[in-house]
């Protein structure tokens, strides 16, 4: 659903992110990690279509993001970190102008937003104006805008900034089940124990350049052997002086796993 | 450790096919109208819920301002009929007039357009959003530049509005030319507006591949290229100041805003054709040859229009892509002689005081929108005081030449009043989700109003006492005139930055990022009528009896009532100036302090 073929991205001099090559398929919920400054925001901005690649391609649900010049958003929800709404729309009118900006059916919207107001427990301040909504408010309504579409690549960064325990397990669950119904989920956040917790796989990204890819599983198995926590192990990969090393100082390389049996459309 | 090289080949089943739901062009415009008249209606019922006394008296000032101009064009048209005499030099003097002054707009209009275009499809934090949704890109452009006609279009209506219904009634033109001033002012600032988007989204388009000094190269010629036309245009006059000879020689230079290519012409003309009101010498009635104007300003419109559309659907992502990259390269440099200067100037502050103000000059100096703004108008101004000694005068204009050394300040003050208004007033606002940092400061809130206050008053006082110095040496002022000129311009100066700063704390929008759509809102309006007021009641205290005191010398009178009028109007704008100061102030701080974040 998400494919990096060799994405590299400068800013003059700084590379950002350094000849990307990644894929993530469908209904795979991928936790991008990384520490401030390595790439990650980057690179989310790259697969919403704010920032074109300096070299390779990006393709959404197979469509090349630079030659479609946007279109291929249409199967994309986004959640930013710092969430956008309109001050002068109440969260209800918001859920509208995305169900209409997606083409949803009138008839079609009106339970779909019913229903993302239930899931989000959006009930109690919906139809009052954003404006007056906390940061968490904010950023359920985000990701209820999010998912009114059904998109079939989600992309959120830092998804658990300013929500209550309540929220945090609801979006815990939620992400969980939208990638067993087949969504593709792409995650970059700081908080290794929800990585750990709802993975299917994770990238550690460091001075942009990925220094490790695997399952939860292989990294698991790597902390179960050497007797190391995830943060230590994390850690090692994003080392200060920008040499990385797997657990008896050898260089880890990435591995692109071969499309596994839920892959299937 | 190298990223993996493994081949990746996505498995083709897994591309969705390309013809899920879209929206339709009419569809998706239809989609932000429908966004901004919710709004828009949400906006007005606040306000009308919350603030009735606000709305009120921003409705009622500028209802009096648009009066005041109204009136005073009335008079300027008819000082003109009476001076000139002769109905067909009168009606090329109109025709010159509104000639240039629609040629000067819309240059105006060209350079605002871009500057807010650049801000709405650049930097705001709604672009970001729409960009990452599959609304074309093409439409997010014209969504901004209907917003941008918005804001860079209202100080034209409000001041070409009365000018235009001025000059309708005093030529008793007939009811359609009063029907057709909107048509015609719509269409006509779609051009320019067109024109300055186009302009800046080519610009921004390659202003990545452009390097520093090719800009400044560029930038040089540009302002030379200004100079040498406008040296061209105000070469001395050969007759006196406001004779015929005069008169004839000033609209022979103004010829080039007859070109007949230019929009503000054809506006101009269609407007006369109209007021005229009579059947032309071939045959076709006023309206008609009025309607042929108003049909090449729409069709004209609307090519602009689909060029910048255009011009978006072809580069705007890519540019927005490269803006950000060239935005990020960029490192600003830690030490800046500025900087410097203003932490050694100003050693009776205290430091952090003295850390605010350089903070606000840094931020002023990091946006292009500010500053270039800036520069433009005050640049414009310099160019024609430099060039204004170049109309010649005789002793018996020194009364005159006071005057229009009085306008000159009127103009600088009311000039800074916008810029007040513009980047003064939203200064607080802007601080908006940043505001936590500021409180949890060691430093007194006052102290934070009072280092905005200090940062406009003294960052205004400098360019506008350089250039009304300038406008006197060139105009040959008296000392004495002069001397009231300075202190003129520090009390306008002081007063302005009083009533932005003071109304800005006192009125904050907290939740906009926008500089411009503060500035629009109730409280930037109210700023800038009240600016104007105190502008022109400056202006009349010490203009009036300086022209008095002028006149009497000139006659070798010299009566005690008119010295004693001339101090007591110097005294009587100083306790304005230092009321115009203290009372927003004062306001600004109660309602800084207690505000909430």
């Amino acid at each position: 659903m998400i494919e990096f073929d060799s994405v590299t991205r400068r800013y003059g001099e700084k590379v950002a992110v350094s000849n990307l090559t990644l894929q993530i398929p469908r209904g795979e919920l991928f936790a991008f990690l990384g520490p401030n400054g390595a790439g990650k925001t980057t690179t989310i901005k790259m697969i919403v279509g704010l920032l074109r690649p300096s070299s390779g391609t990006i393709r959404l649900c197979g469509h090349d993001l630079v030659a479609s010049e946007g279109t291929a958003n249409r199967f994309l929800g986004y959640v930013p970190d710092v969430p956008y709404l309109y001050d002068k729309l109440t969260g209800r009118e918001f859920l509208k102008f995305i169900a209409d900006m997606y083409g949803l059916d009138r008839a079609a919207a009106a339970p779909k937003i019913e229903e993302q107001i239930d899931t989000f427990s959006l009930h109690g301040f919906v139809d009052d104006l954003t404006e007056s909504y906390s940061h968490g408010m904010k950023q359920r309504l985000t990701f209820a805008a999010a998912l009114l579409h059904d998109p079939k690549v989600l992309v959120i960064d830092e998804p658990m900034v300013g929500l209550d325990p309540r929220s945090v397990r609801l979006i815990k669950d939620l992400l969980r089940a939208k990638a067993a119904g087949g969504q593709t989920i792409f995650m970059s956040t700081h908080l290794l124990a929800i990585a750990e917790e709802i993975a299917d796989r994770v990238g550690i990204v460091d001075q942009g350049q990925l220094k490790f890819l695997g399952t939860i599983d292989e990294l698991r198995t790597a902390l179960a052997t050497h007797e190391r926590s995830l943060e230590q192990l994390y850690l090692s990969f994003t080392a200060a002086d920008g040499t990385s090393h797997g657990d008896n100082g050898s260089d880890v390389s990435p591995r692109q796993p071969a499309p596994s049996e839920s892959d299937a459309p | 450790m190298s990223n993996s090289a493994e081949a990746l080949s996505m498995p083709r089943q897994y591309e969705v096919p390309a013809s899920e739901p879209t929206l339709s062009y009419g569809a998706e415009a239809r989609l932000l109208w429908w966004v901004r008249g919710r709004i828009l209606a949400a906006s007005l019922r606040q306000s009308l819920e919350t603030a009735r006394l606000r709305v009120s008296l921003v409705v009622l000032l500028s209802a009096v301002f648009w009066y005041g101009l109204f009136r005073l064009f009335g008079g300027g048209f008819e000082f003109l009929r009476m001076a000139i005499g002769d109905d067909i030099t009168y009606g090329q003097t109109v025709q010159a007039i509104y000639n240039v002054f629609f040629a000067s707009l819309m240059m105006m209009l060209v350079i605002s357009s871009g500057i807010i275009l650049y801000g709405g499809l650049y930097s705001s934090a709604e672009t970001q959003f729409l960009l990452t949704t599959p609304i074309r890109p093409e439409r997010i452009v014209l969504h901004k530049f209907q917003e941008a006609i918005v804001f860079s279009s209202w100080g034209f209506l409000l001041l070409g509005s009365p000018m235009l219904v001025a000059y309708g009634l005093q030529a008793d033109a007939p009811w359609y030319y009063f029907a057709l001033l909107v048509p015609f002012m719509g269409a006509f600032v779609y051009i320019p507006g067109g024109i300055g988007a186009i302009a800046c989204m080519l610009f921004v388009h390659r202003l990545a591949r452009l390097r520093r000094h090719l800009l400044l190269v560029g930038a040089v010629l540009g302002g030379l290229a200004l100079v040498l036309i406008g040296w061209s245009m105000m070469g001395r006059t050969e007759g006196n100041l406001l004779t015929p000879l005069w008169f004839q020689e000033i609209l022979g230079r103004l010829r080039f805003s007859e070109h007949r290519l230019l929009p503000s012409w054809w506006l101009s003309s269609g407007l006369l054709e109209a007021a005229r009101g009579e059947t032309s010498v071939l045959g076709r009635a006023s309206w008609a040859e009025s309607l042929l104007f108003l049909s090449l300003l729409v069709s004209n419109a609307l090519l602009f229009r689909v060029i910048a559309v255009a011009v978006g659907a072809r580069i705007y992502r890519r540019s927005y892509s490269e803006l950000h990259t060239d935005r990020a390269r960029r490192r600003p440099r830690r030490d800046f002689w500025l900087d410097r200067l203003v932490m050694r100037a100003t050693p009776l502050l205290t430091p952090q005081m003295r850390l605010l103000i350089v903070k606000d000059l840094r931020l002023f100096r990091r946006d292009p929108v500010q500053w270039s703004q800036f520069l433009i108008f005050f640049g414009l101004l310099a160019l024609y005081f430099t060039n204004i000694r170049r109309f010649s005068y005789d002793v018996n204009y020194t009364a005159w030449v006071n005057m229009i050394s009085f306008l000159n300040l009127a103009v600088v003050g009311l000039i800074l009043s916008t810029f007040t208004t513009r980047f003064i007033f939203p200064m607080l606002s802007l601080e908006g989700r940043r505001f936590w940092i500021l409180s949890m400061l060691p430093v007194r809130r006052e102290s934070i109003l009072w280092g905005k206050f200090l940062f406009a008053t003294i960052g205004s006082t400098v360019p506008c006492c350089l250039l009304i110095l300038l406008s006197d040496l060139m105009l040959q002022i008296s000392p004495l005139v002069l001397a009231i000129h300075q202190l003129t311009c520090v009390l306008l100066c002081t007063g302005l930055s009083g009533i932005a700063v003071g109304l800005g704390a006192r009125m904050p929008n907290l939740r906009e990022e926008s500089p411009s759509k503060i500035a629009a809102g109730f409280g930037g309006t109210l700023s800038l009528v009240i600016s104007a007021f105190y502008i022109v009641l400056i202006v009349l205290m010490t203009a009036l009896p300086s022209h008095f005191y002028v006149a009497t010398r000139q006659a070798s009178l010299n009566p005690t009532w008119v010295t004693a009028w001339l101090v007591a109007g110097m005294l009587a704008s100083g306790l304005i100036g230092i009321a115009a100061t203290i009372i927003p102030m004062r306001i600004g701080l109660a309602a800084f302090r207690n505000l909430e974040f």
